[in-house]
């Protein structure tokens, strides 16, 4: 599969060296963007890298080839290269859906789809598509590429506007198998704790999502619950044990907002992740771990001029049933830029001041424990086409 | 108080300048096309892929300058975007599964062309370019 898919990823690379542009006779397009990240830290190692020596290892490649043989129907692949520390360097596939939109008021998509929860859930592996080098990780961690972000099934959606004068209403609801293969980033802090899930976590998950575009010009206010039962073979092979992970099943509520005017942009979201975690294992009795999770950001960014975006954003994550510590929390103050340099090329630049370790921390890159607070700083480049 | 006067006229000079340019870009489109007058919410909505019909039922297909004056007035006073943040709109649908990138054309006349030839298209021009074939829609 991914000897295939590396080959697909390459074939549409030659071909889009020749153009980007529709391949008219055909309806086929091929799209695609390559970024490369650079972080340093002070304080600890962060996102399973060596930063605090500072580190390019954030490379990430995306050839997207669709096609359009009828005008209601469209059919698409997405493959991704991804490569972040110890998270992942791999090849897979993102999503492949084939998609019939009747109308503007109902349309269908299945395959393996973007799962359309929270605010940025559809869109936070796409770069180029916004400001941010890295979007809040209370509720956007950057751990997993595709196991959290898509599902094996369908979606469907669709735009009303039931009462004239009331706005629109923009809905998503979906259904299908969340799959999160073994080597996923995810199971990375699992899997330095002594445990090993062989064959990843997987079980079915439904939801969906409901935006108001508001009769306010610029506001748009949101809410979305995702569902998900996820279980899975686990090992500790120290202790010589195998089981079961089998999580009761848990939903996930969100409610965002944003608001544009001019050239401001204002965005909040909040998020609660309350599940119980059992563990059967062999001669041993049934173990629970417990997450409540409080998860929240506001952002704002300033378009100060047509090529340079400039933001800054509070994200927090606080678990309550965590053990009393740094790990328990993170608080994130980010401040950032974007420059684009023409329709194809663009830099970021970040600095974020994180207090708590949370989010993000391993301890093989940081053998000798963490300390409670963190500096890092961010620089990417991308091309888009 | 004359450098607050002059600033006030070069003010006034700059918004009339810039009414004056807008003024120079029209929308046409098919005359399969109903409607003959649309919405800015209409057309920012079709241009930035929210929607796929106007109000009156009319199948609708953006087609894009690639670059230019005209095409960066159009976003600037229909869509209220800058090139960079339009394109990351349309970047955000296609790499998430939900649109395809419109049609993007070099020249004015190439698409007085393709609105002339394919039934819904939509798309701008410079008030200067010939454009028969295609109706011209009226913004309220």
């Amino acid at each position: 599969m991914k000897k295939l898919l590396t080959a697909a990823m390459m074939l549409a690379l030659g071909v889009t060296s020749a153009s980007a542009q529709s391949l008219e006779d055909l309806n086929i397009q091929i799209h695609g963007y390559a970024t490369q990240g650079f972080i340093y830290t002070t304080q600890n190692n962060i996102l399973t890298t060596s930063s605090s020596s500072g580190s390019p290892s954030w490379t990430e490649a995306v050839v997207n080839v669709s096609t359009q043989p009828i005008p209601k129907l469209r059919v698409a692949v997405q493959g991704r290269y991804f490569l972040l520390g110890n998270y992942g360097n791999s090849i897979t596939l993102d999503w492949a859906s084939a998609d019939y939109k009747v109308s503007d008021r109902f349309g269908v998509r299945f395959g393996k789809v973007k799962t359309p929860n929270a605010l940025f859930n559809e869109t936070q592996d796409i770069d180029p598509s916004y400001m941010w080098s890295l979007l809040p990780e209370s509720i956007y961690p950057i751990s997993s590429r595709n196991s959290i972000l898509a599902h094996n099934g369908g979606v469907i959606y669709g735009t009303v506007a039931p009462i004239k004068g009331l706005g629109k209403f923009e809905y998503r609801a979906y259904g299908g198998e969340r799959v999160m293969s073994a080597d996923d980033g995810f199971f990375l802090s699992i899997k330095e704790s002594g445990a090993n899930f062989t064959n990843g976590l997987s079980g079915p998950t439904w939801g969906g999502a409901l935006h108001w575009r508001t009769p306010i010009k610029g506001l748009m206010l949101g809410v979305a619950m995702d569902r998900e039962d996820p279980t899975g073979a686990v090992t500790i092979p120290a202790a010589g044990l195998s089981g079961y992970n089998l999580s009761s099943p848990f939903k996930i509520p969100y409610f965002y907002g944003t608001y544009e005017r001019k050239r401001f942009m204002f965005a909040s979201e909040y998020s609660r992740v309350a599940a119980q975690h059992r563990t059967a294992l062999t001669s041993v009795p049934v173990s629970s771990t417990f997450q409540d999770q409080r998860q929240w950001y506001a952002m704002t960014t300033y378009k100060a001029t047509d090529k340079l975006t400039t933001g800054i954003y509070y994200s927090s994550e606080l678990d309550r049933k965590a053990s009393f510590g740094p790990g328990r929390y993170q608080k994130d103050w980010a401040i950032s830029g974007r420059y684009d340099f023409n329709q194809f090329l663009y830099a970021k630049a970040e600095q974020h001041f994180v207090d708590g370790t949370a989010i993000g921390y391993d301890t093989g890159l940081n053998p000798n424990g963490l300390k409670p607070d963190t500096r890092m700083t961010i620089f990417k480049i991308g091309v888009s086409f | 108080m004359k450098k607050l006067l002059l600033g006030f006229l070069f003010a006034a000079f700059a918004s009339l300048i810039s009414q004056r340019a807008y003024a120079q870009v029209i929308v046409i489109a098919n005359p399969s096309v109903k409607a003959s007058t649309v919405s800015k919410a209409e057309l920012s909505d079709v241009f930035t892929g929210n929607a796929t019909a106007l109000k009156d039922g009319s199948h609708a297909v953006p087609v894009l300058l690639k670059s230019g004056t005209t095409h960066e007035e159009f976003l600037k006073e229909y869509i209220g975007r800058s090139d960079s943040a339009y394109r990351a709109g349309w970047r955000s649908l296609v790499f998430s599964g939900q649109g395809a990138m419109p049609k993007s054309v070099e020249s004015d006349a190439a698409a007085v062309d393709f609105v002339s030839h394919n039934a819904g298209a939509i798309g701008y021009i410079s008030k200067a370019t010939p454009h028969e074939g295609v109706k011209v829609l009226a913004i309220k």
